[in-house]
């Protein structure tokens, strides 16, 4: 019966046989060709007059094309981008620790418990996410000017943290329904107190839904153009990446040849760290640490 | 160990929705100093509004069968780039690097595909066919929509169902293996139910995510044609600010809260069956 | 199945948040708490301004510098809009108590008015374009730089001469007529598109008909002796059978307002019904063709030309709460009376104005010459002063003229509208 419920360890799921290999190949390839086409759009673009834009988006002419924008973009006055990239790293940093630290116990005991309380506490959270956060602006602005919390980073930062929360709440607490609870009574027979239980056994094996939430935490802090904006106000001298380029347009600018290559200096970096960060997604989604 | 993220939470998000639950029972324009209580008068214009209902469907119909797209590709191509190679590390950063641009870069790239001019009607006239109208017809123009939801979307539920394969035992999968069991059989009874947490999750959180949909609108398909992709939450917002009426604009977001907490719900009891032969 | 009740204490915790927070907000003050003050003769002052194609940030920046010599120590801040512009953005700065010092773009109206200073008894004010018809209750609120004349059609010479038109249309069947010449000539007559062009557009035509059949169009609607859907319906049956003929693209909701431009520039359509910014747009384009542009045509029978639809450009406003109020009127007065400021904000954006006519281009002068020959100068859609439709009223009429593309008839079109405004009331 405990053969059942053995700690995970990563594995191909299938064996690529070989007929299917190459089949599967094909198909993604063709999948990645359709997901690439913006990405190309986006990259082309950048290097583009406005009307070049508009009239042949798809072409790629080296005469026509120019590092003008691009240069204009990556050197705004107003934008120190090195300042910008520290900004937001430690607001990116900060938020998913304080994620982490809030959300992890909170998944357990719900995981873990089966009483009606618990799945209303989990449906409470996940409330969290109903209302887009567009129209929640106006309220919690007023929250955190009665709290004197405006215009402050630990107001920003408890603002977005408690915007990861519903989302790694969920996805925790379903990742630690996985796990078997014959580990934490084992650990709790040994005299384990329940925070003991959570960080040092529960917590380990947690390690692809925390790589997975940190992950969409990064995005979803560095791209949060309007709460940064609102919160932390122009005032207060402090300016993320995404804040910092986009001052010199709206965000919804039609002139594309400062969106554009605009974008792509906001939107780069994040992938280059995503492509960097994947080494250590796979293993960490791969890998699983097993335990026992 | 519930309590701090517990009182975060109540501060920061539970108390403003009760700001905006009074404003819903206002007439606040956004700028005056004292809006004025009018009880439940918005959400009776509500009732009468034509433009909130065909909104309510849209978002429906988006969240409905976006969720399902969503975990039909998020967990087919999951399987297809599970395991360690360098080419599967390749397609995942494919599959998911849509999530990392804005919904607003998305939607002005796939309006120069998609448009009456862009880049695909351009390659048929050139080839003497007819426009196809992506955004210009009205049903065109939703599918459109949920389209390139899915595109921009289903990365994140990739990477959620690729955690979630990793918790398939191993044993069990081998097991199945050794008895003979083909593909479809091992996937059906072995991998589904053992994913069945997993794939509530991306469910529910497909579900919540897509009956907040604003972004993608404003840049795809700016609420045309003829307002007919005008989701709920494009027209709080519109309500809100362009028409100057938060108060009414607050009494949809109640609205749609209690709309997405029920469907959110319904979904979690369908699937708690599932959800509990997978704990120990 | 019944819920149980959470435990209390996290119940009665909750509500008393929120009846703390409402508590609060309903007496401390209420929703605004910020007064004014006459600040400093140096320091800051931030204007939120529209970021377009043509006012780009450096631009702005650019433009206030000489402000900023004249005045040492003094630095103005330019800020673009987190939202989808300043309407969306300036609600939530002042709740954010990050209100800008000037506003730009956006015009007093009821909602707006109690926000902003009062200017009346700036003397300055006084010869400023559409001062008057921009006040409110007598009091003025915005200053602007210039004029916009909405009622232009924007027309290929070129495609007009191979379609045998001779002189632009005078009355509207003339120009149905022009269409269907020009669409026998492999011309698409008339570019429309979809974003907030379609109901513009409409608008725009409709200025010098309506304004000439009913003189005192707002107050007649406001008194509800007319309704908007019954005036503008033969115009609506007109443009839908321009959709049925096939002289404006039927998946032209499918463009945006850039695409249309580009569209029109390239040469493939004959005509194309905008306001007075976008000569500064075919200027740097520089179209291969010959672009010429001519008033929005009257019906048949009515005194050609018509009254020309005139909308404030660069619109000023002082917010009441800036802590720097002679610093922002010092600023605001200098923008629309400093000659050389006039003459680069009238340049940058395609704008018009009394006594600033050297600099015009060749297709400039063509719209000034249009505005002085206009008999009367009208107000449009949503309007300005005075002559005001409810907020709301230009998406709506945009989102129900759209609809005429999506197979709704002109009357549908007419009977929404006038359902909309009578909601209104």
């Amino acid at each position: 019966m405990s053969a059942l419920r053995m700690p995970r360890v990563a594995t191909v799921q299938f064996k690529p046989w070989k007929t299917k290999g190459w089949g599967r190949v094909a198909f993604l390839v063709v999948t990645s060709v359709l997901m690439l086409v913006p990405m190309y759009l986006l990259v082309v673009s950048a290097f583009k007059s406005q009307q070049d834009i508009l009239a042949h988006p798809f072409s790629l002419s080296p005469d026509q094309l120019t590092t003008e924008y691009l240069r204009k973009a990556a050197t705004n006055p107003d934008f120190n981008i090195l300042k910008g990239y520290a900004v937001t790293i430690l607001f990116v940093v900060s938020v998913n620790v304080l994620s982490v630290a809030l959300a992890g116990p909170v998944s357990y005991v719900i995981a873990r418990r089966s009483e009606r309380r618990y799945r209303m506490l989990l449906l409470l959270f996940v409330a969290g996410t109903f209302i887009p956060s567009q129209v929640l602006v106006i309220p919690v602005v007023y929250t955190l000017k009665f709290l004197g919390l405006m215009g402050t980073i630990p107001g920003f930062v408890l603002f977005e943290t408690t915007l990861t929360l519903p989302f790694s709440i969920f996805l925790y607490a379903g990742y630690i329904m996985t796990i078997p609870a014959s580990l934490d009574e084992a650990a709790a027979v040994d005299g384990a107190g329940k925070h003991r239980v959570f960080w040092s056994i529960v917590f380990p094996l947690m390690k692809p839904a925390v790589v997975t939430m940190v992950i969409l935490n990064t995005f979803s802090v560095w791209n949060d153009f309007v709460n940064p904006q609102i919160i932390l106000g122009p005032g207060s001298g402090l300016y993320t990446v995404t804040t910092g380029v986009y001052a010199a347009v709206s965000q919804y600018s039609t002139d594309y040849t400062v969106v554009f290559p605009t974008l792509l200096l906001a939107v780069a970096p994040l992938l280059v760290v995503f492509v960097l960060l994947q080494r250590h997604v796979i293993s960490g989604l791969t890998a699983g640490a097993t335990k026992g | 160990m519930v309590g701090p993220a517990l009182a975060l939470f109540v501060v920061m998000l539970v108390v403003p929705v009760g700001l905006s639950l009074y404003l819903s029972l206002t007439d606040w324009d956004g700028y005056s100093a004292n809006p004025a209580f009018v009880g439940l008068k918005n959400y009776v214009n509500l009732t009468h509004s034509a433009e909130a209902i065909r909104a309510g469907w849209v978002t429906l119909l988006i969240a409905a069968v976006g969720t399902v797209l969503l975990s039909v590709f998020g967990l087919g191509f999951a399987l297809l780039v599970n395991g360690a190679s360098r080419l599967n590390a390749f397609f995942r950063i494919v599959l998911f690097y849509p999530h990392v641009l804005s919904a607003l870069v998305v939607g002005f790239l796939w309006s120069a595909v998609l448009g009456t001019s862009g880049v695909v009607n351009g390659w048929l006239t050139s080839k003497g066919a007819e426009v196809l109208p992506f955004l210009s017809d009205p049903k065109w123009a939703l599918a459109s929509l949920i389209a390139v939801l899915v595109w921009a979307g289903f990365g994140v539920n990739v990477v959620l169902y690729l955690a979630g394969l990793q918790t398939v035992s191993k044993d069990l999968l081998e097991a199945a293996r050794i008895d003979g069991a083909t593909t479809r059989q091992t996937f059906f009874n072995v991998t589904l139910p053992a994913l069945a947490p997993v794939v509530t999750v991306n469910l529910v959180l497909s579900l919540v995510t897509l009956l907040k949909t604003y972004d993608l609108v404003v840049s795809l398909t700016g609420g045309g044609p003829a307002g007919s992709t005008q989701t709920a939450a494009y027209l709080i917002l519109w309500d809100s600010f362009h028409n100057n009426a938060l108060g009414f604009g607050s009494a949809q977001s109640v609205v749609l809260m209690v709309i997405t907490a029920g469907l959110a719900l319904t979904v979690a009891r369908l699937r708690a069956r599932a959800d509990q032969g997978v704990q120990a | 199945m019944a819920r149980s009740a959470r435990k209390p204490g996290r119940k009665l915790g909750l509500l008393t948040s929120v009846v703390i927070l409402v508590g609060a907000a309903g007496c401390g003050g209420g929703f605004s708490d910020d007064k004014g003050a006459a600040g400093d003769s140096t320091g800051e002052v931030r204007m939120l301004v529209n970021i377009t194609p043509n006012l780009t940030k450096s631009y702005w920046e650019g433009l206030v510098k000489p402000f900023e010599d004249a005045n040492p120590g003094v630095d103005v801040k330019i800020e673009a809009p987190t939202g989808s512009g300043v309407k969306d953005t300036l609600p939530q700065l002042l709740a954010a108590g990050n209100a800008p010092d000037v506003v730009e773009t956006l015009m007093a109206d009821k909602v707006l008015a109690p926000q902003m200073l009062d200017l009346t008894d700036q003397a300055w004010t006084k010869d400023t374009p559409l001062v008057e018809q921009a006040s409110l209750d007598g009091k003025v609120y915005t200053v602007g730089v210039g004029q916009q004349a909405q009622s232009l059609v924007f027309y290929n010479k070129d495609a007009f001469a191979k379609a045998g038109i001779s002189a632009p249309p005078k009355d509207l069947d003339e120009l149905t007529a022009a269409m269907g010449k020009l669409k026998a000539a492999g011309y698409l007559p008339l570019q429309t598109a979809g974003d907030y062009v379609t109901g513009l557009q409409l608008l725009q035509l409709s200025d010098p008909s309506i304004a000439t059949k009913h003189p005192d169009w707002y107050q007649q609607i406001n008194s509800k002796q007319a309704k908007v859907g019954e005036t503008m319906l033969p115009l609506l049956e007109r443009y839908q059978s321009w959709i049925k003929n096939g002289y404006v693209d039927k998946n032209a909701l499918g463009l945006k307002d850039v695409g249309a431009q580009t569209n029109f520039l390239s040469g493939k359509a004959g005509m194309y019904v905008m306001g007075s910014w976008f000569v500064r747009t075919a200027d740097d384009a520089k179209p291969t063709f010959d672009l010429g542009v001519f008033a929005a045509p009257t019906e048949k029978g009515q005194p050609s030309p018509g009254p020309q639809g005139v909308t404030m450009a660069a619109p000023y406003m002082v917010l009441k709460s800036t802590k720097q109020r002679d610093l922002s009127v010092k600023l605001v007065q200098w923008l629309v009376t400093d000659k050389t400021a006039v003459q680069s904000q009238l340049a940058q954006d395609g704008n018009f104005r009394k006594g600033y006519t050297e600099k015009l281009s060749p297709l400039g002068k063509q719209v000034q010459d249009i505005l002085d020959q206009a008999p009367k100068q009208v107000a449009q859609g949503e309007g300005y002063g005075a002559n005001t439709l409810p907020q709301g009223f230009n998406g709506e009429w945009n989102k129900a003229v759209q609809s005429l593309y999506t197979g709704k008839s002109a009357k549908d079109v007419a009977a929404r509208i006038d359902s909309w405004m009578g909601s209104k009331s």
